[in-house]
């Protein structure tokens, strides 16, 4: 491991996508070399190894060469969506066998009678009781019955359930049942797989937990069997470099990790792009920003302050989120992990613009996918998508798209925004798609609302950092509906996401349960608690290479006022919380409370949990400043584009990205790059960054 | 397909993008008013079960848009709004925040406490921020302010007209120390009218912002667009539906003071031009204990059922209402006059739903489901711990949906006329004494059909103080819940004291004072179901069985199916000889 602190060699960033398979290789010197290939849905890591193979081979990289690889993977998510894992058995204190299936009760949406709650992950004959119980003040109220236990598992493995997951009432204050359970399970059945609540999340709420638990039971088999093909694969090219993976709060952990606590990376695609924002704004003097990823079903929205990304410490993972409304407990599969809190809805580039029997137009959450694609395409896609609008608006190359590998059909997008849009609502092509566009935005700065708006911040503090294939092409007006002044538009936003993976640090969050009203609140325990965490961070980063210097751990308290439910996050100085510290805690909870809910009282305020952010820089991550890309410039020219509504079409200057240097040129402008295109109306400036990043400055 | 006519209004062409635009600010915004109930909230009730609601109006009072909370409040606010219009159209100022619970003037019952904050452009008013939140005690002569068989308001609770609680700015200490003096858990209480008022400076902020960027004028002629919208929608549809006139009865069990059975019933009659009429004249009489639903919950009830069955999706706005008709006589238990009481009229309004349900079930018969387990259950249980500290703990037990025309019902769900959550028996269990010993489906309630209803849910607790009063409000044990084109009614409502010792049926609705170690147990109805028993594929009957949803018993009696007892593989032989002899 000590190579992690002297480490010079090629680094290797993947994102595994639906579609395509990003695969980013950054070479000492910070040259990038990018490829993307198609996807291996069956078999997620044959598309790795071989593109990798065929990337290092061109560039005439040893494999030996390659010191890491880190990757995003939708293994997990996928795995959950098709329900392609495990046989799970679940084990429950008697009487709460079906806490898993009752969940939280709640619809997704009001007055719809035809919807269907997602269908548990085990079935009711796989959840089985025991005779156990822990009362609320985590005495043993009932002795746990051994002859119950192995009844349940007997019955289990007859049926051929290869993994089970054991969560008991009140566990989360006293793991005794569910531990000796867990023995009891593996002394009988060697080969059995068996996870407890206790280790995944030992947390109050039996549903949450639960669920949590589950869910990574029911991910174990199928995300080790992947990684050691794909360790395995990677070997056969001659790569032994350690595998890493992108966990849903944006760290990094160990493939060895990620097979043991799977659930934790079920969000792990979505949360590289962010993690990579986050460096990539610090290094970018832009601290505060909103990471914005545009691709073609959805688009999803994130904040980053002081340089940190934002975390949740649940979500419920679910198909086809429309709506950033995250009150919302239904539909999904409730994971009570850190995340990254991400927005998302559904639109994107793909997304269909349909008009509702009340005259309204409206664009997604359907998407015309990548196959048959939007009408452009010429792939038999009948109905327009925002993509179509661009094309007919001139944002985008009406012959290409960028990369200039699929070729398009303007006449197409045409047809379809005339024949499904224009004409229903009495419009001109262009307003219909104008329109289109407009509905488009508004829906994705609903995602950049609800994770700024709805947490007391205002967007027009912030930077957005604008990426995925279509995030430059909407990254402007977006800001424009949100009066956000400013827009970074990252080098290669194409695969920024595999990019970001690159820059990401160790990050391993602990946290420890410390009830207990401000007021009151025992110093001296809440310093040995204190000193246990630290101790626990420094000396996991210490088995993970990572010497003092490299070492950042950071306190946080949840606090919030007696009696509610949600805790605000605040972090704290030193190791000690005497008065002074309490003070100066209970002013920032209030002041941060004010801001977030526009009033805050005197009352009392007490503390639920510490928690501890222990980060390990990892010397040889991506340092923006370095990148190095080479791209295909493309020729200067010039083409009508409609930029506003009844403005017309203005004769507007299509230049290749390195056309743009540290001088700022004023829009109408068109970039046009390797992996996006990067529209600059006018009232708008661009210009590079000392990274190469192109920063566009809107008029107020 | 749209019709560009519908978008144009006589006067002025609107943009059909801005209007969108609108649309989706002002959902966002309610949305966000919600979320900050949640993230600031004391009670179990609001902050877990997230029994509130979050709405905007416009300066006219008018609703232009409801967060996804609780449909039963959805038609309360015009009525309440009003009252607030009436009593204080010329004394709003910036600053002021109003709240009121009074059922008479436009409330739901005693524990629903209203908020409105009215936004203000310099000193035009230009709207309300309204937040409703089901408080878990307003005081009176049970804990929990819920009990069913109070027989006037005034033995309910604390009665708030429409008062100002913040003035220009100011907090008013007179009506906060009225409020602390008289409920039982003011933490609490004060505390989730915090969470209110949080929300509503929320609604306010973000309004503005929307006034600020469209202009005032520009906004007001969305706003009416809008409700238009949603008007042209819902009549568009309701103009498909064959002209008639529709009745439908249904009951609750009693009063619980008196075994007479209760009746609802309605006439819907569709007319040509898409509008509706309700009218629930032959319903019961004002009842003496506390079913009766004022006109406002009555309005709200049936505008939701109507809405349940549409297809179109409009915004969740007043449009809607002006297509609805309601028509229910003064004097009876969907109209009462003062003094009486209401406090467990919820109960009143899920009967109410299944009674609209059972006459557009003849209309719609391909959009309507049998009925559900009848509404939640509430458990209030109320008492002081050995140190003196009282405990209130209001717990609401939902619920299954009734088998769809295509499909089988829902087990642990929402009734849909809420959009409720369940309390963790895990926070339960931290915060009163009391101990949950199951919380599971209950196999073999669910009514029989070609689809299956779902099945009820049991909860069972035991109290680990010394004493605590125990007030339990349920239904559906006279009447079960129905089944349609065919299905089967579900199991009834079953409530049991001390299960496991002299195991005593109980009523449905009862008071009982709790000794230390005692135990009750609830069992909920579960849903009807839809089609011919006989008719469900016997592979979903043998599934059901391996899951231990029905026992093979069930399975026989029920469905004809026959199945192996060991493998509960379905005996196909069999099955066809007893279904033969059975039709």
């Amino acid at each position: 491991m000590t190579s992690i602190a002297t480490a010079t060699g090629v680094r290797v960033g993947v994102d595994i996508g639906g579609t395509f398979t990003d695969l980013v290789v950054a070479r000492s010197d910070g040259r990038l070399l990018v490829s993307k290939v198609p996807s291996t849905p069956d078999d997620p890591g044959a598309a790795v190894v071989a593109g990798l193979a065929d990337l290092l081979g061109r560039a005439s990289i040893a494999p030996r060469d390659v010191i890491e690889v880190v990757h995003g993977t939708t293994i997990a998510s996928n795995a959950i969506l098709q329900k392609r894992g495990a046989r799970t058995g679940l084990l429950t204190t008697r009487g709460f066998r079906d806490v898993l299936e009752i969940g939280r009760i709640r619809t997704p949406d009001l007055y719809d009678l035809a919807w269907d709650k997602p269908v548990p992950l085990v079935e009711r004959r796989w959840r089985l009781e025991v005779d156990e119980r822990i009362g609320a003040d985590g005495a043993v109220v009932r002795p746990l019955d051994p002859a119950t236990v192995v009844a349940a598992a007997d019955r289990l493995v007859a049926e051929g359930v290869d993994v089970v997951a054991i969560c008991f009432i009140n566990s989360y204050l006293n793991p005794v049942h569910e531990r000796r359970a867990q023995e009891l399970l593996r002394a009988r059945f060697p080969a059995l797989e068996v996870t407890a609540s206790c280790d995944v999340l030992p947390e109050i709420k039996e549903y949450e937990r639960t669920s949590t638990t589950v869910v990574n039971a029911y991910l174990l088999p199928i995300m080790r069997r992947y990684l050691e093909a794909l360790t395995a694969g990677l070997a056969r090219i001659g790569i032994a470099a350690p595998l890493l993976v992108i966990a849903s709060n944006g760290g990094v952990v160990s493939a060895r990790a990620a097979a043991r606590r799977p659930v934790f990376c079920v969000g792990s695609g979505p949360a590289a792009g962010v993690a990579g924002a986050a460096r990539l704004g610090t290094v970018a003097g832009a601290r505060d920003l909103i990471a914005f990823d545009m691709g073609g079903t959805t688009a999803k929205a994130s904040l980053v302050e002081r340089g940190r990304v934002s975390l949740t410490s649940e979500y419920e993972f679910r198909e086809g989120m429309s709506t950033p409304s995250r009150f919302i407990k239904a539909g999904g599969y409730m994971l009570k992990v850190p995340a990254i809190d991400v927005a998302e809805v559904g639109a994107g580039a793909g997304s269909i613009a349909w008009i509702d029997a009340g005259g309204l137009l409206r664009v997604g959450p359907e998407s015309a996918g990548a196959v048959p694609g939007p009408a452009c395409y010429g792939q038999g896609g009948e109905r327009p998508t925002v993509t179509d609008a661009n094309v007919v608006l001139g944002f985008l190359n009406p012959s290409w798209l960028a990369g200039g590998e699929l070729p398009l059909h303007a006449a197409r997008a045409r047809e379809a925004i005339r024949t499904h849009v224009a004409a229903p609502l009495g419009l001109s092509l262009l307003e219909a798609a104008h329109g289109i566009r407009q509905v488009a935005n508004a829906n994705m700065a609903r995602a950049i609302r609800s994770v700024t708006i709805e947490r007391g911040r205002d967007p027009r503090d912030y930077t957005l950092v604008a990426f995925g294939g279509s995030g430059p092409v909407h990254a402007v007006d977006v800001a424009r509906v949100l009066e956000i002044r400013r827009a970074l538009v990252p080098v290669l936003p194409g695969v920024f996401t595999a990019v970001g993976m690159l820059a990401s640090d160790v990050e391993h969050h602990v946290v420890r349960a410390h009830a207990s009203p401000l007021a009151a609140l025992d110093a001296a325990a809440v310093g040995t608690l204190v000193a246990a965490l630290l101790e626990e961070g420094r000396a996991t980063l210490h088995a993970e290479g990572y010497d003092d210097a490299g070492i950042r751990l950071e306190l946080q308290a949840d606090l919030r006022y007696v009696g509610q439910g949600a805790e605000l996050t605040i972090p704290f100085a030193g190791d000690r919380l005497d008065a002074d510290g309490v003070e100066t805690l209970r002013r920032a909870f209030r002041e941060e409370y004010a801001a977030t809910y526009g009033y805050a009282t005197d009352e009392d305020l007490e503390l639920v949990n510490v928690r501890l952010v222990a980060t390990g820089r990892r010397p040889s991550r991506l340092d923006f400043r370095a990148l190095d890309v080479t791209t295909t410039p493309a020729g200067p020219t010039h083409r009508p584009v409609a930029f506003d509504r009844g403005g017309g079409l203005v004769n507007t200057p299509v230049l290749g990205r390195e056309a743009v240097g540290p001088a700022p040129r004023r829009g109408p402008l068109i970039l046009e790059s390797y992996d996006s295109t990067i529209v600059v109306p006018p009232g708008a400036a661009v210009a590079t960054d000392p990274c190469g990043d192109l920063v566009l400055t809107l008029d107020a | 397909m749209g019709d560009p006519n519908l978008l144009m209004t006589p006067a002025a062409p609107l943009d059909p993008i801005t209007l969108a635009v609108v649309k989706s600010a002002l959902d966002a915004i309610v949305d966000e008013m919600a979320y900050t109930v949640i993230r600031t909230a004391r009670s179990e009730i609001v902050k877990d079960v997230m029994d509130y609601s979050a709405a905007l109006c416009d300066a006219g009072g008018r609703m232009v848009a409801q967060a996804k909370t609780i449909a039963q409040h959805l038609g309360a606010v015009p009525d309440a709004m009003a009252t607030v219009l009436r009593l204080f159209h010329d004394d709003l100022h910036p600053g002021d925040a109003l709240i009121m619970n009074d059922p008479y003037e436009g409330g739901m019952h005693l524990p629903d406490v209203f908020m409105f904050l009215p936004v203000f452009v310099e000193t035009r008013l230009e709207g309300f921020a309204v937040v409703i939140a089901h408080q878990t005690d307003m005081g009176g002569r049970v804990a929990g302010s819920n009990a069913s068989d109070s027989t006037e308001i005034y033995q309910e609770g604390l009665r708030i007209p429409v008062v100002k609680l913040y003035e220009r700015g100011v907090p008013s200490r007179s009506v906060l120390r009225i409020i602390e003096k008289n409920v039982r858990v003011p933490d609490r209480v004060l505390g989730d009218l915090g969470a209110q008022y949080a929300a509503c400076r929320v609604g306010e902020r973000e309004y503005l912002k929307l006034l600020g960027r469209y202009g005032e004028a520009t906004v007001r002629v969305y706003v009416d667009a809008l409700l238009d919208y949603a008007e042209r929608l819902t009549r568009n549809e309701i103009r498909t539906w064959p002209r008639g006139r529709y009745t439908f009865t249904d009951y609750l069990d009693s009063d619980g003071l008196s075994d007479d059975p209760v009746p609802l019933t309605v006439a819907i009659t569709v007319h040509e031009d898409g509008h509706l009429t309700c009218d629930y004249t032959g319903s019961s009489l004002q009842v003496r204990a506390a079913l009766n639903s004022t006109l406002s919950f009555t309005k709200s009830c049936t505008y939701l059922s109507v809405r349940s069955v549409l297809r179109q999706d409009a915004p969740n706005n007043a449009g809607v209402f002006r297509c609805i008709d309601v028509v229910a006589p003064e004097g009876t238990i969907l109209n009462p006059r003062l003094p009486g009481a209401c406090a467990a009229r919820a109960l009143t309004g899920y009967r109410l739903l299944d009674v609209m349900l059972g006459a557009l079930a003849q209309i719609v018969p391909d959009r309507v489901p049998a009925a559900g387990e009848g509404g939640n259950t509430v458990l209030s249980i109320g008492g002081y711990r050995p140190d003196g500290r009282p405990f209130v703990i209001v717990d609401m037990i939902c619920g299954a949906w009734g088998a769809r025309p295509d499909k089988d019902g829902i087990e642990a769900i929402t009734n849909p006329s809420q959009n409720m959550s369940n309390t963790p028996v895990e926070v339960l269990e931290a915060q009163h004494p009391i101990r949950i010993d199951e919380y599971a489906l209950v196999p073999d309630s669910c009514g029989a059909g070609r689809w299956r209803g779902g099945l009820g849910l049991a909860r069972q607790y035991t109290l680990l103080n010394a004493e605590a009063s125990l007030q339990l409000r349920s239904d559906r044990m006279r009447f079960p819940p129905w089944g349609l084109a065919g299905g089967r009614p579900a199991r009834p409502t079953r409530n049991v004291l001390n299960p496991a010792g002299e195991a005593r049926a109980m009523p449905a609705k009862f008071f009982h004072l709790l000794r230390a170690g005692e135990t009750i147990r609830h069992e909920q109805a579960g849903g009807g179901g839809f089609g011919d028993p006989l008719a469900r594929d016997p592979g979903l009957v043998a599934a059901d069985a391996r899951n231990e949803k029905i026992a093979l018993e069930y399975a026989r009696r029920e469905h004809g199916v026959v199945l192996d007892p060991v493998t509960l593989k379905v005996d196909a032989d069999a099955t066809r000889r007893l279904r033969e002899v059975r039709s």
